[in-house]
């Protein structure tokens, strides 16, 4: 039966609590607005510097990825952090939107986009676009056998001589595409088909590594990751060509990348202010004249010239508020892919 | 009159009865020990005296002060009890001499002669006050803890197997210089070993403990002659027992009418005498004593220990008793010897 | 125990609850799911390609680790190998480097790397130090006389080995191998980067496309479940051996045994290859990336904020641990029971879950129950603290040992008051305890990503997720300033293990 006060447990108790309690406002206290990014790092990063610049608006960036991160949003809901959410794909901003967490587009923003890359509703909008694309080796793979349809590749004959990052929000984008364009029952056979066919990478990067290096014959990506890398070293991509499928095949799909002003934020003005800038003129020149190499979307906004220019893509028309993130993930899940 | 009165005190942990009713009166600056197997108690006893541990019911009193009952306890840190543990029990992180000034609280060069005087009344020399207790070996260890103990002048100072760590030769050493610091410093003490040789040399009042009971309390010659069982007996030494009919002041027994210390009869009793008492001569035909053959040689040195088995017997022929003699003297196995006793048996009550 | 112990108790049971919060989570989100959910998402061929994978690599991995570690442990402390000491500390030394950096090495020295064989190889190369770490410490305080006695039987040198000595290893062997067990269920860097799937990288595989979906937290009850079974293995396999009291070893010398000339020549190429595959590999491809990437590669403004966030989170969360652990390990020494082996295995079991699986709980807890901790430094250090424990446990345990509350009885007698004898001798004599538990949980977060990735605050940028964000994007040379912070912040507290290391085993 010791009989002693311990002072010290409950010095170290109050210091703990102290502590967390520091940490806690610490983390509140920030402000300006916080955007959750799924689009690429550099790019955002870009972008903010020069809003903060121009307005003087502190912005904080989550970094993560477009389903992840629309899940997320939907699970936080009206307590989210979030003011603004940007993709690299569009359906996780419609499963944003279903959820009903969108606020409407300050008008004179939606008018700075083309009708085509935004969705009537007017509850988010595009910000950039990317194209799929086919790229492959000419040394492993001669020009004239590329294949014509992305559904192609689900041929025997492709068995291990094509690489895939179906992990990743891009190819689900393009999985959500194939579904809604041909439907259900194809869209898994095809998926089944890649399971036993394509060799898989963790990162669209990987994927373009892979095939410069032999090791794959050719990859579905996206087109810039091609254009970023030749516009450093090349080091990944020098030996790969690309290929576009054209012709309305799911495989010519191109993917809006998503912006929208989150209903719960505390910070409205903010961060319309934030997604004005980023689809306005300065916006997008950052695509145009920085390295991002994605398409500008904006009324009158050029993209970069060396890219293939979008009116030549011959790209299948979806409806981007249509593309179900959830039931593509819940196909690959079913196929093996995930 | 008495420094250190224990009464009625009971501790239990959980079912097991760790002190059982332990009444125990010390007197002003007499050496106390008390002796028991392990387990018994005694250092539970020490520590509760300590304040390190609380009874369940009993009441403490010192110098008339009294130290907890009922109703008040005093802590350990107003005790002013010195306490000694078993291997020392140094604090690592500190210097010989922070060690030893500890408990003092005069501060400068006041203190750091006191310092060297409990060094040198420890028999430490003085170049050790800067050593750290890793570096001492463990008699000097334990001449630390000593120091360390007497320097706040304790109004009673614990010692807990103080001993039982250190080599033999250094052991009585270290007793001895013990009782004579407790001694110059006028400290009354209380000693807890399991060592019976030790508590009979250190004592001047020996309690034996069993089982978390007080059994026998007194000086030790006392005890050691007068033992209450059989097993307060054994445990302070080695003894011969034996079944013997006991009329008018002798002991009928396998060694034949003896005298002993009781005046009752008793058709069926116990007797108990230490090896020393028997003594042993060269068997020649018709001499007094009791006969029997040297089976066993036990050599010792200075002394030997000889097992004597007996040719005839009242109880039990052929009994084997240890006999003590002189080592140069020592007969060999197969002599025929005969015993005698001297003094008197001690009846055993049981 | 009184008032003091009741303080303590309560506060160990509140530790204790939280670190059951995972398997609270792992159950609860199965009950919610329903069976019938639970058998589509579990009995699925995905499912048994990714539980062939995991278990191949450890099957594969463990003897591999058992093997190299006891060899190198042996040659350094029992052999007269040439320059034991600097081996001794080059065995140690890869584990300053992050296992996704060694993984990051490897990729890019050999681009086509990939799969089982590039996952055994480099989970061998990281981790085999946390064997080598145990053995050797054992090897050198086991009492050298059974091995005198044994050889006294007739045993040959080699004989004594096999029966004497390694079963003497066993405990030490069977910690190790659970160490890294764990470390190989748990990691995901590592095996994202070699394109090898395991568990953990499917997890987040389904985290990144679902968030906290019931994909994602069907796949981490069962890898919980995975971990459990291997706790459940290692008891087993340690048998009725208990862990002996790190106490005073033998004063004696071990005795070494003579290598011949071709033994001696065989045992260094042995430590040369695991050297050069273990630090060579990636100090000669950071080397590499950093001469290509010249100064470019320095964003010192972004460099120097992932590192200041990377010491606030190392610090704040080996305080919090540190803390935290004070109460069991008090317990643990002075008041050991029932109740305290249960709590303590709380801990112990929690942290023995991969940081997805403690990371997933969290977020799926604070999103719903405990919003204004939700994406806080609060729940990231929480996430450090359920996972670390045991490491600030460990160390901090031997520092109240230190301190037998004898001495603390014995100041009190000497009249200083509970509070102050606490005070004076218990605490001083921790401290240097706490201080390397303390040093292991800073060292555990620094090169922590998983947990990090999914519950750091807004805007937080770690070395570790720095490193992980540039590598994503293939961008090497710009993650080398990265690996090189991070092995640089880890260089001082593996030198601290290592001298640990010796000196529980020296004294």
């Amino acid at each position: 039966m010791t009989r002693r006060i311990p002072s010290f447990f409950k010095t170290a108790l109050l210091g703990a609590a102290l502590i967390s309690a520091g940490l806690a406002h610490a983390a509140s206290a920030d402000d300006g607005i916080v955007v959750y990014n799924a689009q690429h790092e550099s790019l955002t990063k870009a972008w903010v510097e020069g809003f903060t610049k121009q307005t003087g608006i502190k912005v904080t960036v989550r970094n993560g990825d477009d389903t992840e991160m629309g899940n997320q949003i939907v699970q936080e809901g009206s307590a989210s952090p979030a003011d603004v959410f940007l993709t690299e794909n569009s359906p996780a901003m419609v499963l944003v939107d279903n959820a009903g967490l969108f606020a409407p587009v300050a008008p004179a923003t939606l008018e700075q986009v083309g009708s085509a890359w935004r969705p009537a509703h007017g509850k988010w909008l595009g910000i950039a676009a990317r194209s799929t694309v086919f790229v492959y080796n000419p040394a492993k793979l001669p020009a004239s056998e590329v294949p014509a349809s992305l559904l192609d590749l689900a041929a025997p004959a492709w068995k291990g001589r094509w690489a895939v990052s179906p992990a990743g929000a891009d190819f689900q984008a393009i999985v959500a595409a194939v579904l809604e364009l041909k439907g259900e029952a194809v869209t898994l056979d095809w998926l089944k088909a890649m399971k036993a066919n394509a060799a898989i990478y963790r990162g669209n990067s990987a994927v373009l590594k892979a095939v410069n290096a032999g090791q794959v014959d050719s990859g579905v990506i996206y087109h810039y990751y091609s254009f970023v890398d030749q516009a450093k070293t090349g080091e990944n991509s020098k030996d790969t060509a690309l290929h576009y499928f054209k012709h309305q095949d799911p495989g010519a799909f191109v993917s809006i990348s998503g912006g929208g002003v989150l209903a719960s934020s505390k910070h409205p003005e903010q961060a319309q202010a934030f997604l004005k800038w980023i689809t306005g003129k300065d916006g997008q020149a950052v695509l145009k004249d920085g390295n991002s190499f994605e398409y500008a979307v904006g009324q009158n906004a050029q993209s970069n010239p060396k890219l293939v220019p979008l009116t030549q893509l011959d790209a299948p028309k979806v409806d981007a508020s249509r593309l179900d993130s959830k039931k593509a993930v819940a196909l690959m899940t079913q196929a093996g892919l995930l | 009159m008495n420094a250190l009165e224990l009464n009625a005190i009971c501790k239990s942990f959980g079912s097991q009865r760790a002190l059982d009713n332990v009444t125990l009166a010390v007197p002003t600056g007499s050496r106390t020990v008390i002796v028991g197997p392990s387990g018994s108690g005694k250092t539970t006893l020490l520590r509760m005296i300590a304040g390190f541990e609380f009874p369940d019911s009993g009441s403490l009193s010192l110098n008339g002060q009294i130290l907890l009952d009922s109703t008040h306890e005093v802590p350990a840190h107003q005790r002013r009890i010195g306490y000694v543990p078993q291997d020392g029990a140094l604090f690592p992180h500190m210097s010989v001499a922070a060690n030893i000034g500890f408990g003092l609280a005069t501060k400068g060069p006041a203190r750091d002669e006191r310092i060297a005087e409990l060094m040198d009344s420890v028999a430490l020399d003085a170049n050790m006050a800067t050593r750290w207790p890793h570096e001492l070996s463990g008699g000097q260890q334990q001449r630390v803890a000593l120091a360390r103990a007497l320097a706040q002048q304790p109004r009673l100072m614990l010692l807990d197997e103080p001993f039982s760590a250190l080599d033999t030769g250094l052991r009585a050493a270290m007793r001895k210089m013990v009782a004579r610091l407790l001694a110059d410093a006028g400290v009354t003490a209380i000693l807890v070993t399991h060592d019976q040789s030790e508590a009979l040399s250190f004592a001047d009042q020996l309690a034996v403990m069993r089982q978390g009971r007080l059994v026998q309390a007194g000086q030790p010659l006392e005890l050691y002659q007068h033992p209450r069982d059989e097993q307060t007996a054994l445990f302070l030494g080695e003894a011969v027992l034996m079944p013997a009919k006991i009329k008018d002041g002798w002991a009928d027994c396998d060694l034949g009418p003896i005298t002993v210390n009781h005046q009752g009869n008793s058709e069926m009793a116990q007797i108990m005498l230490r090896p020393e008492q028997l003594q042993l001569n060269i068997a020649s035909t018709g001499s007094p004593g009791c006969h029997g053959v040297v089976t066993e040689r036990d050599f010792g040195g200075n002394t030997c220990t000889l097992t004597v088995t007996l040719l005839a017997g009242k109880f039990e022929p052929g009994r084997s008793l240890p006999v003590h003699c002189a080592g140069l003297l020592a007969p060999p196995i197969g002599s025929a010897v005969q015993l005698t006793t001297l003094g008197r048996a001690h009846v055993l009550n049981n | 125990m009184g008032r003091g112990g009741t303080w303590v108790t309560g506060f160990a049971v509140l530790v204790a609850l939280l670190s059951l919060l995972p398997i609270g989570f792992v159950i609860g989100v199965s009950w919610q799911v329903g069976w019938e959910q639970i058998q589509a998402l579990v009995l699925r061929p995905r499912v048994g390609e990714l539980l062939i994978n995991t278990v191949l690599l450890v099957l594969l991995t463990l003897p591999l680790c058992i093997l190299l570690g006891t060899a190198l442990a042996w040659l350094t402390e029992r052999s007269n190998l040439p320059g034991r000491r600097a081996w001794s500390l080059l065995a140690v030394a890869p584990l300053a480097v992050p296992a996704f950096v060694h993984s990051y090495a490897w990729v890019s020295l050999v681009p086509s790397i990939h799969g089982l064989p590039a996952g055994v190889l480099v989970s061998v190369i990281a981790y085999f130090p946390f064997l080598y770490l145990p053995v050797a410490a054992t090897l050198r305080r086991l009492d050298p006389a059974i091995e005198d006695v044994a050889q006294s039987l007739g045993l040959k040198p080699w004989t004594v080995f096999l029966r004497v000595v390694v079963p003497q290893l066993r405990l030490a062997i069977c910690g190790g191998a659970l160490l890294v067990g764990l470390h190989l269920l748990a990691e995901y860097g590592l095996y994202a980067m070699i394109r090898f799937d395991t568990f953990t990288t499917a997890i987040f595989d389904q985290f990144k496309s679902t968030f906290n979906g019931p994909g994602a937290n069907m796949l981490a009850a069962v890898l919980a479940l995975y971990c459990l079974a291997m706790l459940t293995a290692e008891s087993a396999a340690r048998g009725n051996a208990r862990y002996a009291r790190v106490g005073s070893g033998s004063a004696r010398e071990q005795q070494v045994v003579r290598l011949g000339r071709p033994a001696t020549l065989l045992a260094l190429i042995l430590q040369t290859v695991t050297c050069l595959l273990a630090l060579g590999v990636p100090l000669i491809t950071l080397g590499k990336w950093l001469i290509a990437g010249g100064s470019e590669v320095w964003h010192w403004s972004e460099l120097l904020a992932a590192l200041q966030q990377t010491l606030f989170l190392g610090v704040a969360g080996a305080l919090l641990t540190t803390c935290a652990a004070v109460p069991i390990a008090w317990l643990s020494i002075r008041a050991p029971g029932r109740l305290q082996r249960v709590l303590e295995s709380c801990n112990y079991i929690t942290s023995s879950l991969p940081g997805i699986v403690v990371a997933l709980a969290l977020v799926t807890v604070t999103i719903h129950f405990a919003r204004p901790i939700y994406q806080t430094t609060v729940t990231v250090l929480l996430a450090y603290m359920l996972m670390f424990i045991p490491r600030a446990l460990v160390s901090l345990r031997a520092g109240i040992a230190q301190a037998p509350v004898e001495l603390e009885n014995i100041a009190r007698s000497l009249g200083r008051s509970p509070g102050r004898a606490l005070w004076l001798i218990t605490l001083r004599l921790a401290a240097p305890g706490a201080a390397a538990g303390a040093a292991l949980v800073f060292l555990a977060i620094t090169n922590e990503l998983t947990a990090t990735l999914l519950l750091a605050p807004n805007g937080t940028r770690t070395l570790a997720t720095g490193f992980w964000a540039m590598t994503s994007e293939i961008d090497y040379a710009a993650a080398a300033p990265y690996a090189l912070l991070m092995i640089l912040l880890s260089l001082p507290l593996t030198g601290l293990l290592y001298l640990q290391s010796k000196r529980t085993a020296g004294r």
